[in-house]
């Protein structure tokens, strides 16, 4: 849905000459875009970071980059790569003892930060070469050197910077914060866009045919959109725990009724347009006339809401991480670590609650910033006051 | 107009029946419900009264056999469901009775099993020819034993359409009772960031028409669009630590609804104190729901002010501030009203995540509490309000539209 007004219209009309250059609908939406600066920077930000994120486990890890023993070369941190949720959860990414690496008696996984300082002492040749920041988002406090409650830009015993310091169990706020950021983003992303896959065609068929499948899907709606859906997912969480994916469908279930509402009353009334029926009467077959004549005269009212949806979706992630419905811990969320920085109000460690929040705002701000450039970009109106 | 809204009305009984259905539904048939609830309960209470020596001890098969007729277990899911309506009779008292021996049942009466004939008869054990009322009686057979056992009960309607919400497993309580406790908090802000949301809205949705595309639309734009995007209860964590812990300004209280010595203070003290813990939560209340009321009174300004009729009024030499609060108010409040509807909502307007936020033992804390401790009766006691909340809420506000708008027609 997203590519309508990212999709190069070249294909359409060849450049022309300055002045009077003919441009597609999509090419001035482009425009239009672009020249809202706080909208098109925000985007360009927002993407960069989104991009940058799939490779946290090399920027952002306590597991090296690369570790180099007694000949052997290790690289520890590339494994994680594919343990992002929107990649695809392989399981438990298989450690490396920390026996196998010289660390003695460390049979449970390697230190790679004491790693690196043992390898530095002995001098045999042998090195450990660290992520830029050191820190996992879920090593604890069972790991030596890791303290609870350490404040932003305090140092470890070794001297190691922690930017936004640590939580509770130890574990670092900074690094929790940027895998949340991945792990929030693209789950807004995937209930979002699954929403719409199933709210559009469903709404399209019912405003276009109409009659008895309308009339079922009506009620059916507002028989689910009437429940308390925040309830509901609660009761479900707290039966099973749900995985990245489950709590996505789970969802997807109640977000894809407000766009087939959009996509219905669009169809309904693109319906009784003149130029569906004269493609009717020349014999365009339905699926032609739905995909290829309604469908793009429909689109801009839920694409400009879609970067809506997505804050809607981040949200409600971070409210049910929150409540602790959310996703199972360990998992970083941003939720979570408000509701331990609540929990430790009186303690004045500010920082657990408001580095989360913190990158919650940064975030969601970036996304409504675009969303207005998109709606402005897509359904200019001008205003003209006559005084 | 009035046939509509009659239809309207009509219409919201299946969609009643249909989302009760489906919550009833899932509670049911999900692992940990009602009845193994009830079972843990009474487990747990066994426990702690045979100070734990008994350790996990099973419960008699009797008394679990009471609890499903409680329940109505041992019928099918659409029975239970117009049970718990009240509109299927329920076993509402039953007791087991020994042929020949009398039995106290409820206010100083006593039924007595007498065998006539081949078969039995229920009457009055102090004087046989007074009437029994609705009391009947029946044969069971343990499935175990084989032991034949005999059993009076009296069954009434009782449900949520009779005002039988049933009684809290935690507080022990009629589950209206603990509602009603807990309404006078949520209702409190529920009122106040209603009037506050409005009036900020219209004020600055006013202000941001009139001056579209300045320096103050552009900086009030990204602080509407910032409390649109954010949850509210996110915005009162940030205050809460921002203002009332002691790292940085400590100026309000940490949360609560009253001061600990609320009771003691003088009224004017009381009043203090009350706007005190008030201002807070009442923001992160008022901010979720002011944006979009703000974005949509000024896009609907700003449209009625390039209006032919508003040209019109100004050609004429009147007064500007007569124009936009006389002539074009009327026209651009209209769309700001279809929300209005949604202020029935109010009264249970408690977001357990502000709550909880704030530490308000709100209608919201009693419904997540319960939810969390699978407290049943609670749950559908709230999910029954928030549907009719919501169906209702839907219908007055097409009314509100309808009564501001002469053009609007239903039909």
């Amino acid at each position: 849905m997203a590519e309508v007004h990212t999709q190069p219209a070249e294909q359409s009309s060849a450049p022309q000459s300055s002045s009077e250059e003919i441009l597609s609908i999509q090419q001035r939406r482009w425009r239009k875009f672009r020249s809202l600066k706080r909208g098109y920077y925000s985007l360009l930000v927002l993407l960069a970071a989104y991009i940058v994120s799939f490779f946290l486990p090399l920027l952002v890890n306590n597991r090296a980059l690369v570790v180099h023993f007694n000949g052997k070369t290790y690289f520890p941190a590339v494994r994680d790569l594919l343990d992002l949720p929107i990649v695809g959860q392989l399981g438990g990414t298989p450690f490396i003892a920390g026996e196998e690496l010289g660390q003695m008696g460390n049979k449970s996984e390697c230190n790679y930060r004491a790693l690196k300082r043992q390898y530095e002492q002995e001098g045999k040749g042998n090195y450990v070469i660290m992520p830029p920041y050191p820190f996992g988002p879920i090593e604890d406090i069972s790991v030596e050197g890791n303290e609870p409650f350490m404040p932003p830009l305090s140092r470890t015993a070794f001297g190691e910077l922690r930017l936004f310091g640590t939580d509770d169990r130890g574990r670092d706020v900074f690094a929790r914060m940027a895998y949340g950021f991945q792990i929030s983003f693209s789950f807004a992303l995937l209930v979002a866009t699954l929403s719409y896959l199933i709210g559009v065609p469903l709404g399209a068929l019912m405003g276009y045919f109409g009659r008895w499948f309308d009339l079922l899907m009506q009620r059916f709606m507002e028989i689910w959109g009437s429940l308390p859906f925040l309830f509901l997912i609660i009761i479900v969480v707290s039966i099973v725990r749900p995985s990245f994916f489950v709590l996505v469908l789970l969802l997807v279930i109640f977000s894809w009724l407000g766009i087939a509402q959009q996509m219905r009353a669009q169809f309904y009334r693109e319906k009784t347009r003149d130029y569906t029926a004269a493609a009717i009467s020349i014999g365009v077959p339905t699926w032609r006339i739905l995909l290829r004549h309604i469908l793009p005269n429909s689109l801009v009212p839920i694409i400009t809401f879609f970067p809506f949806a997505v804050v809607g979706d981040i949200g409600s992630l971070v409210s049910l991480d929150f409540l602790g419905f959310g996703l199972a811990p360990p998992t970083p969320s941003w939720g979570e670590m408000v509701s331990i920085g609540m929990d430790n109000l009186t303690n004045g460690y500010w920082w657990l609650v408001l580095v989360p929040l913190g990158a919650l705002f940064v975030t969601l701000m970036l996304v409504v910033f675009i969303g207005e450039a998109v709606r402005e970009a897509f359904d200019p109106k001008t205003f003209s006051r006559l005084r | 107009m009035v046939e509509y809204f009659i239809r309207r009305l009509l219409l919201t009984i299946p969609t009643f029946l249909g989302s009760t259905f489906v919550v009833f539904l899932i509670v049911q048939l999900a692992p940990g419900g009602p009845l193994e609830q009830q079972i843990q309960a009474l487990k747990r209470g066994g426990e702690t009264a045979g100070a734990g020596l008994v350790g996990e001890q099973a419960l008699p098969k009797d008394a679990i056999e009471e609890l499903k007729r409680f329940y109505g277990f041992d019928k099918p899911i659409w029975q239970r469901y117009l049970i718990w309506l009240g509109v299927w009779k329920r076993e509402a008292k039953s007791y087991r009775i020994k042929p020949g021996v009398p039995r106290l049942v409820g206010d100083n009466e006593r039924l007595i099993l007498v065998k006539e004939g081949e078969s039995f008869v229920l009457r009055n054990a102090a004087d046989p020819s007074r009437p029994i009322g609705d009391w009947k009686w029946r044969q069971e057979r343990d499935e175990e034993t084989g032991e034949v056992r005999y059993r009076v009960y009296r069954e009434a309607y009782s449900g949520i359409l009779t005002g039988d919400f049933g009684r809290s497993y935690r507080f022990r309580k009629p589950v209206i009772e603990l509602i009603a406790e807990r309404l006078p908090v949520s209702i409190q802000f529920g009122i106040i960031s209603f009037v506050l949301s409005y009036a900020i809205s219209v004020y600055l949705g006013v202000q941001k028409a009139l001056r579209h595309n300045t320096p103050f639309d552009f900086a009030t734009s990204s602080a509407v669009f910032m409390t649109y995007s954010i949850p509210g209860w996110a915005i009162g964590a940030v205050l809460l630590v921002l203002f009332a812990t002691d790292r940085f300004f400590p100026i309000f209280p940490l949360g609560g609804f009253e001061d600990p010595l609320y009771t003691d203070f003088s009224l004017l003290e009381k009043i203090w104190d009350r706007a005190w813990h008030f201002v807070l939560p009442t923001i992160a209340y008022t901010a979720g729901s002011f944006a979009l009321l703000t974005m949509l009174m000024k896009n609907s300004l700003i449209e009625t002010l390039s209006q032919d009729y508003i040209r019109t009024a100004f050609a004429k030499g009147i007064r500007e501030e007569r124009v936009i609060w006389l002539h074009a108010m009327r026209n651009s409040i209209i769309p700001i009203t279809a929300n209005i509807g949604y202020v029935i909502g109010i009264f249970f307007a408690g977001s357990y995540l502000i709550e909880r936020v704030f530490d308000i033992q709100g209608i919201g804390q009693l419904s997540f509490e319960a939810l969390v401790a699978r407290d049943y009766p609670i749950v559908f006691a709230f999910t029954v309000i928030s549907v009719v909340v919501t169906l209702i809420g839907s219908i007055l506000s097409d009314l509100a539209l309808a009564l501001v708008d002469p053009r609007i027609r239903f039909k």
